[in-house]
């Protein structure tokens, strides 16, 4: 496991802004939305005087100008002035979020928008005549727009907004799922779900007569995808899985799963919370026939999240929640429906968080999300390889390698300690917040043997700088506890 | 001074001025802090007066709490805490605490002693001191340093003393301890949910009051699902019936049960069990004074030692009939409302004016009194 990562391409501590501009890392322009890139150095307080430097923040929409040379700063040190919450202090030390995989923060881009939304054109939408009505409408419509764009799909009817992907995953499960499940039937899993896509199956199935197979781990600690290939069977209906799973930082490969899931009949709902924010994501490369996630964890406001389902699978589902919106007409004994997605929009939308979504997508494309995907995968190794570095910690999940590409995310354990305590004192001595606990996936927990484990997980304006900080604090903190214990175990 | 001492407070403030009831803690505490005395600077406009707001909100949440209520060692504990300044130095006394915690024996690592909510696993178990009987002791394990440490605090801190007093012992004692420690009901709140299982454990003990003299069975697991069954809304009415009594062969009365739905501590109307006679066993309801009559002594005591300026002692205990604790005992007397409104109960919380009212009607808990609901007011709130 150790000689693995060595092959990986070592990569410079700093990269040159001219670099990190170059044709090839430009974001590629997007019919839909403007192209916006920061130059503003937060670290440095000069500003360079001459025009070809200009001074920049993603969250104005003027169009960049490459300078000719500044100091070299990474995407984090980029993007850090975009996000006002990053910059204070908690028990008298500087911040260091390291729970992005829980949530992620804000540009001020976005809360702009939210704001600009309640300021000037709040209204209901779909409804009303009168001006503000539309311009609401227009601009939540251009919101789902934004997100089909996003992820590459054909129409942007088949985007469906929820509250978060948990809801867009119990609207298949109760739609889907009740109308197409019968007894007998499976429903395939990897054991490294999160509870969101588990639960909600386990009900359906209960009401179903249909059941939960699930797919273990290798001994690399990644779902093991020959057992899923022997798994897969003609009573397989439907295949939930995640795409980047956020205790083991490991990607599926989706195309292929989908491919033999098709293969044998079987549906595919492609869990994405924790890949969406991170890469690029194409529906229409990757072919499932649902996909999930939510805006909080993608620079969005809590509230929204959305299901993406293929337009003739969401014609054919029956409507989820009932109310308005959702309907055509209504007697008192029955009601006719909407086509999708107002079929599955039933009441008033979040609207204002929609639209801070799309306002969300658009920061993120502004930067380019193979360069946030290129810039977190340095992250991801420099965590792995600082982390590994301390006697005693336990990295689950598998090693990066040429092939294997981690997500920036460890879950770990220190030996003898518990991952509460660890957390704790990393908060409260040092300011650096991490999670602890079951991240939301008990089994993958119970077959790793453990009852919980702390995450330290990144995002793209986090930097190597914190990472340093992290780990710094983690030795601080195991010392601390060790110096208690003594040589007890250790 | 003033301005030291609030210069003092924003990078000490752990640091508590105003003690006079402990003897514990050094009167003017100044030399703890560091003699240079400087302010960090805020980071941003938005973060500066979100600080000042919540240094305020967490001196007045430590200025809210009574120490008067806390049983003498809690409040040694507290004053330990107290003399130490640094953060890093009370995690420390936390985790020695923690350390001088005897592990638990594993056949009390079960579910019925697990303190739910805690990510980390913590135990905790009640049981009778030996020596004195109306005194609780307990016991607690976590695989968690910093939960142990807490669960330590409170094992030191609460054993021994009656379970009245250890069930009114307010959450809020442990913002004096500087740890930073959050009482916002969640799941996740360890500590919270530590203090709370303790205290029900506690009070369940405290019903079973007598039982131990009995029948040498101590307190069952069995009798802590009956707690859990009875929990009942309406303030006025009495307990829930234990749901495995099977009449005759039974020697537990009825258990007490407090509203522990919720978050909220029992601080409401806290009803407290007197123990069940059996008939079988031949033991007389109302030993002392005479059979009948409770009412009469009830009033009379109460009159005596409250002085109050209205008194209202109504029994209920044909509401109860036909209970299996009530069987054996048909001339009732078994359950009472009370309401009392007397000066006596200034300046006192509600749980110290039901506590006052129970001392005072020991002997009829102990013979056959099963519950009281008491509504106790001053004057001036009547």
């Amino acid at each position: 496991m150790m000689a693995s990562f060595c092959h990986f391409p070592a990569s410079p501590p700093h990269q040159s802004l001219s670099k990190l501009l170059s044709p090839l890392r430009r974001p590629r322009p997007h019919p839909f939305l403007p192209n916006v890139l920061c130059i503003f150095n937060p670290n440095r307080n000069r500003i360079r005087a001459g025009s070809q430097f200009r001074r920049l923040s993603l969250s104005s929409s003027s169009i960049a100008l490459p300078p000719e040379e500044l100091d070299s700063s990474s995407l984090g040190d980029l993007t850090r002035p975009d996000f006002p919450i990053l910059h204070q202090e908690v028990n008298g030390f500087n911040l260091v979020y390291l729970d992005n995989a829980a949530t992620s923060q804000k540009p001020t881009a976005v809360l702009k928008a939210l704001n600009k939304y309640y300021e000037s054109y709040n209204s209901n939408v779909h409804r009303a005549i009168h001006s503000l009505s539309a311009e609401a409408t227009d601009e939540y419509e251009q919101a789902r727009t934004k997100v089909a764009a996003f992820i590459n799909a054909s129409k942007p009817k088949e985007i469906v907004f929820t509250r978060n992907a948990t809801e867009a995953i119990n609207l298949v499960a109760y739609s889907w799922g009740l109308s197409n499940l019968r007894s007998g039937d499976e429903i395939l899993l990897t054991i490294a779900e999160h509870h969101s896509a588990i639960v909600p199956w386990q009900l359906v199935a209960q009401k179903t007569g249909a059941s939960l197979k699930f797919v273990g781990l290798t001994k690399e600690e990644v779902p093991d995808i020959e057992q899923l290939k022997e798994l897969l069977s003609v009573k397989t209906k439907i295949v939930v899985i995640h795409h980047v799973s956020n205790v083991l930082g490991s990607a599926l490969p989706i195309e292929d799963v989908v491919a033999w899931s098709h293969s044998v009949g079987a549906k595919v709902l492609v869990d994405a919370c924790q890949s969406i924010p991170h890469m690029v994501v194409d529906v229409q490369k990757l072919d499932p026939d649902f996909l999930v996630a939510s805006s909080h964890k993608m620079c969005g406001p809590t509230g929204v999240g959305f299901l993406y389902g293929k337009s003739e699978l969401l014609s054919a589902m029956p409507p989820f929640l009932g109310g308005g919106e959702m309907i055509a007409d209504v007697f008192q004994d029955y009601s006719t429906f909407a086509e999708p997605p107002s079929r599955f929009e039933a009441g008033t939308p979040a609207i204002g968080e929609a639209i801070g979504l799309g306002a969300a997508i658009d920061y993120l494309m502004g930067i380019g999300m193979q360069r946030i995907h290129d810039y977190e995968k340095e992250l991801a190794n420099y965590l792995y390889l600082s982390l590994l570095a301390i006697p005693n910690v336990r990295i689950y999940g598998p090693a990066p390698s040429e092939t294997v590409h981690r997500a920036s995310l460890c879950s770990f354990n220190v030996e003898n300690i518990h991952p509460t305590d660890i957390a704790t004192i990393l908060d409260k001595q040092h300011g650096v917040a991490i999670r602890s606990g079951h991240h939301c996936a008990q089994p993958l927990h119970r077959s790793l043997g453990i009852s919980a484990s702390a995450r330290a997980s990144l995002y793209f304006y986090n930097n190597k700088k914190e990472i340093d900080v992290f780990i710094r604090a983690l030795k601080d903190t195991i010392d601390f506890f060790i110096s208690f214990h003594g040589t007890e175990g250790l | 001074m003033s301005s030291l001492s609030s210069s003092l407070r924003l990078f000490s403030p752990k640091l508590r001025q105003t003690f006079p009831k402990s003897p514990f803690l050094p009167s003017k505490p100044f030399f703890f802090s560091s003699p240079i005395s400087f302010q960090r600077l805020p980071r941003s406009p938005l973060s500066e007066p979100l600080r000042a707001q919540q240094q305020h909100q967490r001196q007045q949440r430590e200025a809210e709490v009574d120490l008067s209520v806390l049983p003498p060692r809690l409040q040694e504990i507290i004053a330990l805490f107290q003399t130490v300044a640094e953060p890093k130095a009370k995690y420390q006394q936390l985790l020695h605490y923690g350390a001088q915690l005897p592990p638990l024996d594993p056949r009390f690592k079960t579910d019925d002693h697990r303190v739910r909510g805690c990510v980390s696993q913590v135990w905790v178990r009640a049981f009778r001191d030996a020596d004195d009987h109306a005194a609780v002791r307990f016991e607690a394990d976590s695989d968690s340093a910093l939960t142990k440490g807490l669960a330590a605090l409170l094992v030191f801190g609460l054993s021994g003393y009656p379970a009245t007093v250890v069930a009114s012992v307010p959450p809020g004692f442990v913002h004096l301890l500087g740890l930073q420690q959050s009482l916002t009901p969640s799941r996740n709140n360890g500590f919270l949910n530590m203090l709370k299982l303790m205290q029900q454990k506690a009070l369940q003990l405290y019903s079973e009051v007598g039982d131990s003299e009995i029948n040498g069975v101590s307190e069952s697991k069995g009798s802590n699902s009956g707690a859990k069954d009875g929990v009942l809304d309406d303030k006025n009415t009495i307990l829930g019936e234990k749901t495995d009594k099977t009449g005759k062969d039974s020697i537990f009365g009825e258990v007490s049960s407090a509203n522990w739905s919720g978050d909220s501590l029992p601080f409401g109307d806290l009803m407290v069990d007197g123990h069940g006679m059996n008939s079988a066993d031949g033991v007389q309801k109302s030993s002392n004074g005479g059979i009948g009559g409770r009412r009469e002594r009830i009033r009379q005591r109460l009159e005596r030692e409250l002085s109050p300026v209205e008194l209202e002692v109504e029994d209920i205990s044909y509401q109860h009939a036909g209970h299996a604790g009530v069987r054996g005992n048909g001339d009732g007397e078994t359950h009472f409302n009370l309401r009392v409104v007397s000066k006596e109960f200034e300046g006192k919380s509600l749980v110290k004016r039901h506590r006052l009212v129970y001392d005072l009607l020991q002997e009829e808990l102990q013979s056959g009194l099963h519950a009281l609901s008491i509504d106790a007011k001053t004057p001036s709130e009547a």
